[in-house]
């Protein structure tokens, strides 16, 4: 009988809980220590471990899920690329997405969106419904989908983001603004949740990263005095997964959370050493700055035969990409051989650094798949790869202790999802529950 | 913003308004610094399709003929804009996973409000049985399914189909929006760089 009133009354709805680089590993051990009882009470044993695609990065696993395609098809690499045909560095933008947003597709089916804090969706456009950007957004106003909302944002006092630069160097300033930015959120959770009718509501918490960059010792070493610190923000994070998820299930009926999806873009772990890639190559001879402080690939050689960009990406200095290229079409397989070759025979104290090394066409497909990376590389656990454009030392340690992984994000979903999946499946399964379909 | 080659691709009975939104699209596309080709039906079967028929064979020949067409503008940089009944979902398909960045239009309008237009005056001829084998009277057509985008020509008027054909184009990044907007000015480009470097990124 009491299944009966419970029966959905209206068309289905999902709402998307993303917690940007929330470990797999990670999740579960707060689950189960105690930390965060409503993510253990919600996933359970259904907690699912997730590859995303490579690079590994917010922009690139964000405009995955999205898309629910992969980078061959969205033409996102990373947070740089490099524009046409020269050496100029530039930053993908929202506009810059080469595939229809699962926002878009929904539209078409006269259903419409919530999104708030998704990174990489900046400048904001118009979309079938509401969008406040994430990272990198910079200007409120032109974080807004519609526009008039920029200023009820305002009024609410909203802020897309920490201050980057003072949370790397003060953690007390990086605890307190990890409070004030989540609580924020959810101001605006609740206004957006009431303003209008919506099928899909999503929520993007992205204190988990910046924490995880700036304190992943602290977080997995409990005599370390941020430690405490560090629980009582992912007590915060559950505490609000557990009201988005009891509104949610309360409005909809919908308590097996079968229309109800968690994330990460990434997972994460600790930093050993890391690993310069540039530096790498300059040491095999296969770049050099006609300079000693080089600012730019401009100030490469003409003869380098390759650069490395955030974080794994390696393209070859082709002639048929770069003004002053070197590097002929029938060259790049035996190029990236070479240098796959010897990259993951590199050790650091008898243990490899990679284990993989991709030509574009092994990971990537689609009509964006021209301009991907020659080579993209897969480093393990515990070697974080910078592109930093450096010469000198090719490991080397900073002031960060986090570093991004590419098979430990988390996923849940209520719902029957495919045995295997990542990060691409997850839009069509969103789309097939929306349309009251069964995968 | 870089621009790439892609084809519109427009379907739908003979009548709906495939050649009037093609014309439209194609004439903002130029203004907006592209290279438009329009293939149109009608056309193409007075030179590239000359002699074939309306048999299901000839008219999947005249459509893979178009489709194969709009693949080499496409991949040369070109927007190929195609207007054809197209009827059968199949061929429509493979031209699309044929030439890859492919948005297709589907031009739809009741079979009685296109009767009551007649443009070409064959619907009469048609429903008196002069001509036989007419798509959409006597001869199928299979709607697409998942459309890039859908109009509406009894209900939405010219300029309301332009507009959405246009916006979509826009919003899937296959052409800059009219506005800069989307863009980036480089003092945000700098705070950008900023983060990134605090991040460790760059
Ligand atoms: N919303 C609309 N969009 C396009 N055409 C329309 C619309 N409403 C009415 N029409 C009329 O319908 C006719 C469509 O003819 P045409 O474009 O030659 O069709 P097709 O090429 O599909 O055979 C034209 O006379 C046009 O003015
Ligand atoms: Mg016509």
């Amino acid at each position: 009988m009491a299944a009966f009133w419970k029966r959905r009354s209206s068309d289905p709805k999902v709402c998307v809980f993303g917690v940007d680089g929330m470990p797999h590993a990670l999740l579960r051990r707060l689950m189960d220590q105690g930390v965060m009882p409503r993510a253990r009470a919600i996933f359970g044993g259904g907690l699912r471990r997730m590859r995303v695609t490579l690079p590994e990065v917010s922009s690139v696993s964000w405009s995955s899920f999205m898309t629910g395609s992969n980078p061959g098809t969205h033409g996102i690499y990373g947070f740089t690329d490099f524009d046409k045909g020269s050496y100029r560095i530039r930053f993908p933008s929202f506009a810059s997405l080469r595939a229809p947003t699962i926002w878009d597709r929904l539209g078409r089916r006269g259903k419409r969106s919530i999104v708030l804090n998704q990174p990489s969706t900046y400048p904001a456009r118009e979309i079938p419904g509401t969008l406040v950007s994430g990272f990198v957004a910079v200007d409120l106003k032109k974080a807004v989908w519609p526009p008039d909302l920029a200023r009820k944002l305002e009024e609410m006092n909203y802020q897309i983001d920490l201050d980057t630069q003072k949370a790397g160097k003060h953690s007390d300033y990086l605890f307190r603004e990890l409070q004030s930015t989540l609580r924020g959120r959810e101001k605006v959770l609740g206004y957006l949740w009431e303003r209008e009718k919506w099928d899909l509501f999503e929520i993007v918490v992205t204190g988990t990263d910046r924490l995880q960059h700036f304190q992943f010792d602290a977080i997995e070493d409990p005599s370390h005095p941020n430690h405490v610190h560090c629980l009582d923000y992912y007590e915060k994070v559950d505490a609000l997964l557990g009201r988005v998820f009891d509104r949610f299930a309360a409005e909809t009926g919908d308590d097996s959370g079968s229309g109800f999806f968690a994330l990460s873009d990434h997972g994460f772990t600790r930093i050993r050493q890391e690993f310069y890639v540039n530096a790498w190559l300059v040491e095999e001879g296969l770049l050099s700055f006609r300079t000693g402080e080089p600012k730019s690939f401009e100030d490469a050689e003409p003869s380098s035969k390759a650069f490395g960009l955030d974080p794994t990406r390696i393209y070859l200095h082709r002639k048929d990409r770069f003004p002053n290229g070197c590097v002929e079409m029938n060259e790049v397989p035996e190029l990236c051989a070479r240098i796959a070759e010897k990259i993951l025979l590199l050790r650091f104290t008898g243990e490899p650094v990679f284990r993989g090394a991709f030509r574009a066409e092994e990971i990537y497909s689609g009509p964006e798949t021209v301009s991907a990376p020659d080579l993209v590389l897969l480093a393990n656990d515990g070697f974080d790869v910078k592109g930093w454009m450096r010469t000198g030392p090719v490991f080397g340690r900073s002031h960060f202790t986090g570093m991004h992984n590419w098979d430990d994000a988390f996923f849940w979903n209520g719902g029957p999802m495919p045995e295997n999946f990542d990060i691409t499946a997850i839009a069509s399964a969103i789309e097939s529950r929306l349309a009251g379909k069964e995968e | 913003m870089e621009m790439k080659g892609f084809t519109i691709w427009f379907t739908g009975l003979s009548g709906s308004g495939k050649t009037t939104l093609a014309r439209v699209v194609e004439e903002i596309l130029r203004e907006r610094g592209m290279q438009v080709e329009v293939l149109d039906g009608d056309v193409v079967r007075t030179n590239l399709s000359k002699g074939l028929g309306f048999s299901k064979e000839d008219r999947d020949t005249n459509i893979k003929r178009i489709g194969f067409v709009c693949h080499l503008l496409s991949r040369n940089g070109v927007v190929a804009i195609a207007s054809a009944i197209s009827p059968y979902r199949d061929v429509r398909d493979s031209n699309r996973r044929m030439i890859g960045r492919f948005v297709e239009v589907y031009v739809k309008c009741p079979l009685d409000v296109l009767v009551k237009r007649d443009v070409k005056g064959m619907y009469a001829k048609a429903l008196a049985g002069e001509i036989k084998g007419f798509t959409g009277v006597d001869d199928p057509y299979e709607e697409p399914l998942n459309p890039e985008v859908l109009v509406e020509t009894d209900k939405e008027s010219e300029e309301a189909c332009v507009q959405k054909i246009i916006r979509t184009l826009e919003l899937m990044g296959y052409i800059p929006g009219a506005d800069a907007s989307g863009e980036t000015s480089e003092e945000e480009e700098e705070k950008i760089r900023q983060r990134l470097r605090d991040l460790g990124y760059i």
